[in-house]
C-alpha cells in the first residue's frame, strides 16, 4: 500500500475525529498535492453534512411514520419471491419475443404485454434499481469509467491490479 | 457509588422488536437514524424542502421492508441505499431532470480571480458534484466520509464487495476532484 492510499483510508477516520495524523502522514500531506486536493474534498464533504438541516420535527416524523405503516401493513412477501416472479415474467416475454413466428401480430403482442401487466410496482422498481445512473449531468460527453463497470468487471479489474 | 449502566439495545434488538409490534423500538430506530439520513439525501442533491419527504418515505419502506435488511449490514448503511434508490427514482420520474439546480450560475467563475468565494462553497460545489457520480459512486463515497462505514460494512449494504466498494470509492474521488477543480 503507497503513502497515498494509506492516507486516503484514514481520511474519513481522522475527519469524523475519531483519530489524528500522525507526524508522518502530516507530513506526507504536506507534501503531497494529490493527497492535499483529497483532503480537502473529504473535508468540505464532512462540512456538508454538518450544515445539512436534520429532521425539524423527529416527533411528528414519528408519528406520521407509525401512522403510515399501521394504515398499510407490512408487506410479508419475500424479495426472493418477488425476484423469481420477475425472472419468469422476463423468460415469458423472451419466449415471446423467440416464437414470434407464432399466429399472428396480435398473439405476440399479447405474450409480450401480459407479462409487463402483472409486473407490480415493487418488481419494477426492483428492476429499476438495478441500473446504476447518476443522478445529474447525463452527458454524451461522459466517457465509460470504471465507475460504470458492474460487479464482476470490477472483481475482475481488482484481480488483475492486486495481482 | 454510580449506577451501572444500563447496555442500549442495538439495531438489530430494536428491528427485532418492532416486528413483534413494539413501536416505541421504531421510535428509537428514528431517533437514532433520521437526521444522518437527512444529511446524506441532503448531501446527496436531494432539495431542501423535499428532504423530510424523502427521510420518511425511506423510513416507511425501510420499516415496510425489514425482512429484506441483510444483517451483515449496518441498519444506517441499509437506510442509506433506500435513500439512494428513492433519489433515483426521483429523478427518472423527472425524466433526469436534476433534484438540485447545476447550472453555471449557481457557480461561482473560477477563471475570475476578483470573484469573492461565498461561505460554503467548496461544499456546494462537493454537493453538485455528488449529484453527477452514479448512485453507487455517491453512496460509497457518502457512507465513507460521513459515517466512516468500513468497507465490508458498505458492500453487505450495497451487495457488492469490499474490494468493488474500495473502487467506487477512488473513482468517486477522481470524478469528484475534476468536478470541483
Amino acid at each position: 500500500m503507497t503513502p497515498c492510499d494509506h492516507l486516503s483510508d484514514r481520511m474519513p477516520a481522522v475527519v469524523l475525529r475519531r483519530t489524528r495524523w500522525s507526524a508522518d502522514e502530516e507530513a506526507h500531506l504536506a507534501g503531497c498535492a494529490d493527497c492535499r486536493a483529497e483532503w480537502d474534498l473529504v473535508q468540505a464533504a464532512n462540512r456538508l453534512a454538518a450544515a445539512s438541516p436534520g429532521v425539524a420535527d423527529q416527533a411528528a416524523l414519528t408519528d406520521g411514520l407509525l401512522r403510515r405503516l399501521a394504515e398499510e401493513p407490512v408487506s410479508r412477501v419475500d424479495g426472493r419471491a418477488i425476484r423469481w416472479v420477475g425472472l419468469a415474467a422476463a423468460a415469458a416475454l423472451a419466449a415471446a419475443v423467440w416464437l414470434g413466428a407464432g399466429p399472428g401480430p396480435t398473439t405476440v403482442a399479447s405474450g409480450a404485454a401480459e407479462p409487463a401487466e402483472t409486473l407490480t410496482t415493487a418488481q419494477v422498481d426492483s428492476l429499476l434499481e438495478r441500473q446504476d445512473v447518476p443522478l445529474a449531468g447525463w452527458s454524451m460527453l461522459d466517457t465509460p469509467t470504471l465507475g460504470d463497470l458492474n460487479e464482476d468487471e470490477l472483481e475482475r479489474v481488482l484481480r488483475t491490479w492486486e495481482g | 457509588m454510580s449506577a451501572p449502566a444500563t447496555e442500549l439495545p442495538t439495531d438489530h434488538a430494536l428491528a427485532a422488536a418492532y416486528g413483534r409490534g413494539d413501536e416505541q423500538a421504531a421510535a428509537e430506530l428514528v431517533r437514532r437514524h433520521a437526521d444522518a439520513l437527512a444529511r446524506f439525501l441532503y448531501s446527496a442533491g436531494a432539495a431542501l424542502e423535499e428532504t423530510e419527504d424523502l427521510v420518511q418515505e425511506t423510513l416507511f419502506r425501510a420499516f415496510r421492508g425489514l425482512h429484506g435488511w441483510r444483517r451483515d449490514a449496518s441498519f444506517r448503511s441499509w437506510l442509506f441505499t433506500i435513500g439512494g434508490n428513492l433519489l433515483r427514482d426521483e429523478a427518472r420520474r423527472r425524466r433526469g431532470r436534476l433534484l438540485i439546480q447545476l447550472d453555471d450560475r449557481q457557480l461561482p467563475d473560477r477563471s475570475d480571480p476578483h470573484a469573492e468565494l461565498a461561505a460554503g462553497e467548496a461544499e456546494e460545489r462537493v454537493r453538485a458534484g455528488l449529484s453527477r457520480l452514479s448512485p453507487m459512486q455517491r453512496e460509497v463515497f457518502l457512507l465513507r466520509v460521513q459515517e466512516g462505514a468500513a468497507y465490508e460494512d458498505i458492500a453487505a449494504a450495497l451487495g457488492t464487495t469490499a474490494g468493488a466498494a474500495r473502487v467506487h470509492y477512488h473513482h468517486a474521488v477522481k470524478r469528484l476532484k475534476e468536478l470541483v477543480r
